[in-house]
């Protein structure tokens, strides 16, 4: 069985990346805090459903990365 | 004062060290709430149970072996400085059984050769109801201390004498509506004082079971005795033996007696010989314009029992412990905007649709107004109560007021049904 090493480099970019869909979730909640006038308490207390959408943006980036590798490699192939 | 505090919860009154317990925290509670304050009955409970020192003990005869009775057993072998002295009860096997239970205790089958005993502080009346007024007459005579199970009475007389006997007496009278006892209804009537629904426009109770409402009968010949709730000559069915909790409940929240009663009531279903209502169908009026609504049938249980307080601002079924406001709150910001999103895709666009919305009523699940589900319906409170309340010798204010109130509506409800018209509370009726 091969053994998979995940350099330290590619963990660390992977949770920038998840920071940064966190920082956007947050921001979202910002936006539908000011639009629907409710109170900035909700900042603290739907923690769990801002955590909740930033996993679903970190999936959603997840998948535009891998259609974009695709995407490469396909490309590559045809080149090479 | 937190009523939903924890300490308010009766859950674990399995033992009489646990109730003691509980009896202390409910001591130092009752003393510092507002709301309490204003209930005379709960005075007695702001003194800590005593020690368990013959002297100090309440000796109670307990009057009517059979259902409620043997509850009230369970409770008062619980309830620290309280002891059955004598159970009394005409039908020996119920007697027997009682006595097999309550070690010690004297056996009457004669009410009033229970009341001879000299060292008998007070009596619980528990028989069926044509027997409560001559039993609390009787008690009163004899100088003891009386709680008498609901209904207050068979007729609005029968009221009227207990209320005269009682008045300018020293001695403690409490009435079985365990719901005066109860922290679900406690918090349901501070929420009423605060505002959570506004002022009281209507409530609205019921009381459904399925079932014949029959206890077993060994010989034909017990049938009118054990089952007396079915025969009008001891009881008035429906009304006196389920309304009265909830007529309780309306007249205590709306601080008022209902001036004028109307409805309906038949049998319907168990057409076997009974001779009460099976079903029964009420509106109470209220001086200021509120309506109680009441009604109670034994063919169907879905809806189980409720008392619904309604108010423009929301409504609070105190049974259930819930309160639905009639603007919830507003979700969060965030759920909001995943909602809109939601809705501007998958919803389909209306070209022509209908032009009015059905007032069904809303799938709301609303806020529970008690966070611990309690063990005791407030019925091991009252107990408690009155074993303190004859303790310190202080008769309980607004008792009989209750239990007048409660006792003369709901004979008013039965006196509607039979006769078929509007009938008014009695005039000149003084507690």
């Amino acid at each position: 069985m091969n053994e998979i090493v995940i350099p330290m480099r590619r963990i660390v970019q992977e949770l920038q990346i998840f920071a940064g869909c966190v920082l956007a979730a947050l921001l979202v909640n910002v936006y539908s805090i000011l639009r629907f006038n409710t109170g900035w308490m909700e900042l603290l207390t739907t923690l769990h459903i801002t955590l909740a959408l930033a996993c679903v943006f970190f999936a959603l980036v997840a998948l535009i990365r891998c259609v974009a590798f695709w995407g490469r490699l396909a490309l590559r192939r045809k080149a090479g | 004062m937190d009523l939903d505090s924890p300490s308010l919860s009766s859950s674990g009154l399995e033992s009489r060290a646990d109730r003691r317990e509980f009896l202390k925290r409910l001591a130092v509670l009752a003393g510092s709430s507002a709301l309490i304050a204003e209930l005379p009955w709960w005075s007695p409970l702001r003194v800590a149970p005593v020690a368990e020192a013959a002297a100090d003990r309440v000796r109670l005869g307990l009057v009517g072996v059979g259902t409620r009775g043997n509850l009230h057993i369970s409770h008062l072998l619980n309830t620290p400085g309280v002891e059955i002295a004598a159970l009394c009860d005409d039908y020996d096997p119920h007697l027997q059984a009682g006595l097999a239970r309550v070690k010690g205790a004297k056996g009457f089958s004669d009410f009033r050769r229970m009341l001879e005993m000299p060292d008998l502080d007070g009596v619980l009346i528990a028989t069926p109801l044509h027997q409560h007024a001559r039993m609390c007459l009787d008690a009163f005579s004899a100088d003891k201390h009386v709680f008498c199970e609901k209904s207050l009475a068979y007729t609005i007389e029968e009221c009227q004498a207990i209320a005269d006997a009682h008045r300018g007496s020293k001695r403690v009278f409490q009435i079985g509506h365990q719901r005066m006892f109860s922290p679900a209804f406690l918090q349901a009537l501070e929420l009423v004082r605060n505002g959570a629904i506004g002022q009281i426009t209507q409530i609205r109770a019921y009381w459904h079971r399925n079932g014949n409402w029959r206890n077993p009968v060994p010989d034909p010949s017990l049938e009118r005795r054990l089952n007396w709730r079915l025969y009008r000559e001891y009881s008035c069915g429906l009304m006196t033996e389920l309304a009265s909790h909830h007529m309780q409940v309306a007249n205590w929240f709306l601080g008022a007696h209902p001036v004028a009663c109307t409805g309906y009531g038949s049998i319907n279903y168990w057409k076997d010989g009974r001779e009460v209502y099976d079903n029964v169908n009420l509106i109470y009026r209220y001086a200021n314009g509120t309506h109680a609504i009441y009604d109670s049938l034994i063919s169907n249980k879905f809806y189980g029992m409720e008392v619904q307080v309604m108010g423009p601002k929301g409504t609070i079924e105190a049974e259930a412990g819930r309160l639905y406001a009639e603007t919830p709150p507003p979700a969060p910001g965030i759920v909001q905007l995943i909602n809109s999103l939601e809705h501007g895709f998958f919803d389909t666009v209306p070209i022509g649709g209908p032009s009015w919305v059905p007032d069904l009523k809303r799938d709301a699940k609303g806020t529970a107004i008690t966070h611990e589900k309690s063990t005791d319906d407030g019925t091991a409170i009252s107990l408690a109560a009155f074993a303190n309340a004859i303790r310190l010798g202080v008769p309980i204010e607004g008792m009989m007021e209750q239990a007048c109130r409660s006792g003369v509506s709901v004979l008013m409800g039965q006196a509607a049904m039979e006769q078929q018209r509007e009938i008014a509370w009695p005039e000149g009726f003084r507690i």
